[in-house]
């Protein structure tokens, strides 16, 4: 019997994105099971770590047994894939609500609405899904789709990445995340303003590029009249070493993200012996399990009450960082590639 | 594993509670929260910054507008109840407006926003109207010599000259003893003429000759943008220059003859140009009197020129 063909597909594949880097474990996933695998985006990144067609190209390729779109977004390629015979399995990572971005960058928000629409469709279209979380699977079933099995993001976490050395905690709150309206940034920023009252030596360190130039530049201006600038430091994208090192020295995690599907950076941050602050949102609760402290919000006088108990009580910080680094291992990478394999097994084999 | 005494759902109690408990007993933390919020509301777009914007609503309504949502004053019994009814009703009613408007901008800002695309669209399939900066450069600015002939020609008064460029012709046109100011689309060529102190402005200049009112200069001189219109727009553009012209007042085209075009600039200049007598023949239909003078070059070596009657 010839080795099952399988073609993946993505909008874009970007190395320093959860999504770009859940596509390569599942080409390594597939790879790994005998298949003979192509992949396809509409755009790639140079550092995307793996080679990729233009989706365009498809045709050109000896017909595959079984297709896998890994959607996260509004794209062409779901509109390719849609015209497609192919077996189809959509892995779902979510799309950020278009009210969101709705009032500061409407053709995003006008995007997300259309990538509403194509879910909709693929929901239709797809012969089963793969969810990244329970809260995805959620969405995917409301949408009359009946076969849809969860297996969480493919990443490896900075501990695992690299073996970091054990560094004094710092006054340091962290978060991870794109500048983008439903992070909320804003909320994390009135925190600081709350929290320099108690603790004026403590600082913020955001990390994560641009997704919003308008409320990038509102966040920045909301940290110069609050007269946070040397309380809050802009690391923008950083580099994996660059970002663990981060985890090492903070003290907290932090996130007020008003929507997550998923959220790798809180799988990091416990990887890293952090405890985490998070708003009780969308799929973070699911990803923290037991581990975080869930605020209901938005609510930074609680956010800025939690980090200051944590940074007061060195007994629970202790206790939450090991919560955590026990809750991280139930996303171990060895773990969920076997899991994804066992989703994808019966559909290879009934080709 | 973590001691069984540690409850993290009792922890998120305790930090929800006493944050509750803060906003509540705290003027400080709230005189903050307030500080915060409204510093938010500054610097984002309407419907941004929250559905329940209460009473920052009703402050902002109470700094911006001449609204009295404490009014009546008073104390007396009753007085207090209607009080608050008032408020509630200026709250819901305030909340209702600045819903239906950010709504109202949100469609707005979603429909410019499609329109924009299919106009992009029609414009790249029809291939009009598109930017050739990339492909060539604008047409030059009259040389000092023809900008010396129109100083010549236009005289003292109030002048207005339309793709000034460097504004050579604005100079002459000051030396002449007139007064004269420029305008260009491209900032960055008025840089040395604004430099030298001359009047020269960044703009549109069809936008700019449209917006001037009726017969309120004395001369208009027309280069560089007219050489790339279509033939319908600058018929309008005749008919708008002689209309804002005061009486006697001259319009002089700096234009290159079209004919004269190299092959390059033939095939890439967007609009096909007209000659000077064909520039005199459309002023004499609207009723001007015409005539066309030589000029010194090297680019443009005719000038016409047109009286109003």
């Amino acid at each position: 019997m010839n080795s099952p063909r399988v073609h993946q597909f993505t909008a874009v594949l970007a190395g320093r994105d959860a999504v770009g880097q859940h596509t390569v474990g599942v080409d390594r996933v597939l790879r790994s099971m005998g298949c003979v695998v192509e992949n396809f985006a509409a755009h790639v990144n140079a550092d995307a770590g793996m080679v990729a067609h233009n989706f365009r190209d498809h045709e050109r390729f000896a017909p595959p047994d079984l297709l896998i779109y890994q959607m996260s977004t509004g794209s062409p390629v779901a509109e390719h894939l849609l015209e497609s015979d192919t077996k189809l399995v959509l892995n779902y990572h979510n799309v950020t609500p278009s009210s969101s971005f709705e009032p500061w960058e409407p053709h995003i928000g006008a995007e997300l609405d259309a990538a509403r629409r194509q879910l909709s469709r693929l929901a239709r279209h797809a012969h089963s899904a793969i969810a990244d979380s329970h809260y995805n699977a959620a969405e995917l079933e409301a949408l009359g789709m009946e076969q849809v099995t969860v297996v969480p993001v493919l990443w490896r976490p900075p501990r695992v990445r690299q073996a970091l050395a054990p560094v004094a905690r710092q006054a340091s709150v962290l978060f991870v995340g794109r500048i983008a309206p439903n992070k909320r940034h804003e909320d994390l920023i009135a925190m600081m303003a709350i929290l320099r009252v108690r603790r004026p030596d403590v600082v913020l360190d955001l990390v994560g590029g641009v997704s919003s130039e308008r409320y990038a530049t509102a966040v920045r201006e909301l940290v110069e009249r609050l007269g946070l600038t040397d309380a809050v430091r802009f690391h923008g994208s950083i580099d994996d070493a660059t970002l663990d090192q981060l985890y090492a020295e903070a003290a907290v995690y932090v996130s007020a993200s008003e929507h997550e599907g998923f959220c790798v950076p809180l799988i990091e941050a416990m990887a890293a012996g952090l405890p985490v602050v998070a708003r009780d949102a969308a799929a973070v609760p699911e990803t923290l399990g037991d581990a975080g402290l869930l605020i209901d919000g938005p609510n930074p006088v609680a956010l800025a009450g939690a980090v200051d108990r944590l940074l007061g009580d060195d007994r629970l910080r202790s206790c939450m960082a090991e919560l955590g680094v026990a809750r991280a291992t139930d996303f171990d990478l060895e773990m969920a590639e076997a899991a994804l394999a066992a989703a994808l097994r019966p559909l290879l084999e009934a080709r | 594993m973590p001691e069984k005494s540690f409850d993290i759902n009792r922890i998120r109690a305790e930090i929800e509670a006493d944050a509750e408990t803060r906003r509540r007993q705290d003027p400080e933390l709230a005189r903050l929260e307030r500080d915060i919020e409204r510093a938010w509301i500054d610097v984002a777009p309407p419907g941004a910054a929250g559905d329940d914007p209460g009473e920052l609503l009703l402050d902002r309504a109470d700094r911006l507008a001449l609204i009295d949502v404490d009014a009546p004053i008073g104390e007396r019994r009753g007085v207090r109840e209607v009080k608050g009814a008032i408020r509630k009703a200026t709250y819901w009613y305030l909340r209702y407006v600045t819903d239906q408007m950010n709504a109202f901008s949100g469609v707005l800002t979603r429909l410019l926003r499609r329109m924009n695309e299919r106009l992009d669209h029609v414009e790249h399939v029809v291939g009009i109207y598109r930017d050739d900066r990339e492909l060539l450069d604008p047409p030059d600015a009259p040389s000092p010599a023809t900008s010396a002939a129109i100083a010549r020609e236009v005289g003292s008064g109030r002048t207005v000259v339309l793709s000034c460029g460097d504004g050579e012709v604005v100079a002459a046109l000051d030396e002449a003893g007139g007064s004269a100011y420029g305008v260009d689309r491209d900032a960055v060529a008025l840089l040395p003429g604004v430099e030298r102190g001359l009047d020269l402005r960044t703009g549109d200049p069809r936008t700019h000759l449209v917006e001037l009112e009726t017969g309120s200069v004395d001369g208009l001189v027309l280069a560089g943008f007219v050489e790339t219109l279509p033939v319908a727009m600058l018929v309008d553009l005749i008919d708008i220059s002689l209309d804002r012209l005061a009486v006697g007042g001259r319009v002089v085209v700096a234009v290159a003859d079209p004919g004269n075009r190299s092959p390059i600039e033939a095939e890439l200049r967007q609009g096909r140009g007209i000659s000077p007598e064909t520039w005199a023949h459309l002023l004499e239909r609207r009723g001007a009197a015409v005539s066309l003078v030589d000029s010194p070059g090297p680019r443009v070596t005719r000038l016409v020129i047109a009286t109003t009657p």
